[in-house]
């Protein structure tokens, strides 16, 4: 019984030891792009860069890219096409959040809960704009020194899935093609 | 009357022939299954519809919105939208029963009376006293009931749905008990439609900007928000990317 006890104990520490890790890493993180958006005076290059650099840290880019395509196209294509499609998939990531950002002037994002699932994280939080205010969450996994986002779902809508639909259809469109599909998002 | 109803009994006759025809070969999004595959057979027609709309939109309903949007306060667009929410109350009432969840029945029916005697419904005291709204219409009773969703349809003006949402709606039309008893009520559908362009206006324009195929990512959106009001635990569900070492 007392063995039993420790272990509960044990891994309810863990457990939420992990959250508050966790927790500690999105306050922080979340506030920095707070700042980059409030801060998006300097040219369009420089905050591009900005921007960049969050994405870099933040975003498990290679795990999203590659997810988004699925393992047939992965395994059928190589080395170099697959490098041309991970570069040209994170600079579609940061356009997008981007456009997003700067078309919203948010104040504030506040952590309201964290969950865990098969080894990920999901992150529930409040971001507030002028006039409203939305659910968005973050799917997060450990990398050993950091935490990466695998996913973003503001109020009901997967960016993972949507992009997801998006991409299946234009490689259906052209047979598979990864460079079609590189052409298609480097339009954007 | 008599039209209304050959109205809902076709369309009851054909949700049920889904059921029948469709269980065995079924390739529409619920909860669990893959989004990838959602059942699109008229996927050409559907594009045409979405151009068509987009295009309506940008020279009628869009100047509207946005003109709409720049005079009204706040105050007074929030007020318009808890106005048209309160009206669905009592059909919200009638879904919920049909679902078995008599309590969110007693909840929305509490809400409509509330809201209809403090504001003819402008302000949503209710919530201020705990009785949160909850989200349901006849389409979502209809998947509770077993009903499959049938193909994804683009219809003019209105946008996505798939056959069991539109049926739900028809069925709404024509069942709805409130402007059942309201003269000229096509104002109230007109008013409603606008309201409900208004709340989603700033998501339609992200969607102009960030798609590479925006048909795809509304298709995308519109079966994510509904299987959201299906599904327990859907964000937790969800599809995630296999990880790699990055």
């Amino acid at each position: 019984m007392k063995i039993l006890l420790v272990l509960l104990t044990t891994i309810f520490l863990f457990s939420s030891s992990q959250a508050s890790e966790v927790s500690e890493w999105f306050e922080r993180e979340s506030n920095q792009f707070l700042e980059i958006i409030s801060n998006n005076e300097g040219t369009d290059n420089e905050n591009y860069e900005k921007y960049k650099y969050f994405v870099n840290k933040n975003f498990a880019t290679k795990s999203i890219a590659y997810g988004l395509i699925g393992e047939n196209i992965i395994n059928n294509s190589s080395e170099n096409e697959l490098s041309v499609y991970l570069t040209a998939f994170t600079d579609y990531l940061i356009k997008t959040i981007y456009k997003l950002a700067n078309s919203n002037s948010s104040s504030s994002i506040v952590l309201k809960d964290v969950d865990i699932k098969d080894d990920i994280y999901i992150i529930k939080s409040e971001i507030s704009y002028e006039k409203s205010s939305a659910n968005l969450y973050w799917k997060v996994i450990e990398t050993g020194k950091s935490f990466k986002i695998i996913d973003v779902i503001v109020e009901n809508t997967s960016y993972f899935v949507t992009k997801k639909s998006e991409f299946n259809k234009i490689l259906r469109k052209n047979r598979g093609s990864l460079e079609a599909l590189i052409k298609e998002i480097q339009k954007i | 009357m008599k039209k209304h109803l050959k109205v809902l009994l076709l369309l009851i006759f054909v949700s049920f022939f889904q059921i029948t025809t469709l269980h065995s070969n079924e390739q529409t999004v619920e909860p669990g299954i893959s989004y990838d595959e959602i059942y699109d057979p008229i996927e050409p027609i559907n594009r045409v519809v979405l151009n068509f709309n987009f295009f309506i939109d940008d020279i009628a309903i869009r100047p509207i919105v946005k003109t709409y949007k720049f005079i009204a306060p706040e105050p007074v667009e929030k007020g318009v939208s808890n106005f048209f929410s309160n009206l669905k109350e009592p059909l919200r009432t009638v879904s919920f029963v049909l679902q078995g969840e008599f309590y969110k029945s007693f909840n929305s029916i509490g809400r409509f009376t509330i809201n209809t005697f403090t504001s003819l419904g402008t302000f949503d005291l209710a919530s201020k006293v705990g009785m949160e709204k909850n989200e349901t219409d006849f389409g979502i009773t209809l998947a509770k009931g077993g009903v499959s969703s049938g193909p994804y349809i683009v219809i003019p003006i209105i946008g996505p749905s798939n056959l069991r949402d539109f049926s739900g709606d028809v069925i709404e039309y024509v069942v709805d008990p409130l402007s059942n008893n309201v003269p000229n009520r096509e104002y109230i559908a007109i008013g409603n439609g606008i309201n409900e362009r208004v709340e989603i206006d700033e998501q339609i324009d992200k969607v102009r900007d960030v798609s590479s195929d925006r048909y795809e990512m509304i298709k995308s959106i519109y079966y994510q928000n509904r299987n959201a009001q299906l599904e327990e635990e859907y964000i937790q569900n969800l599809p995630v990317p296999k990880i790699y070492i990055e």
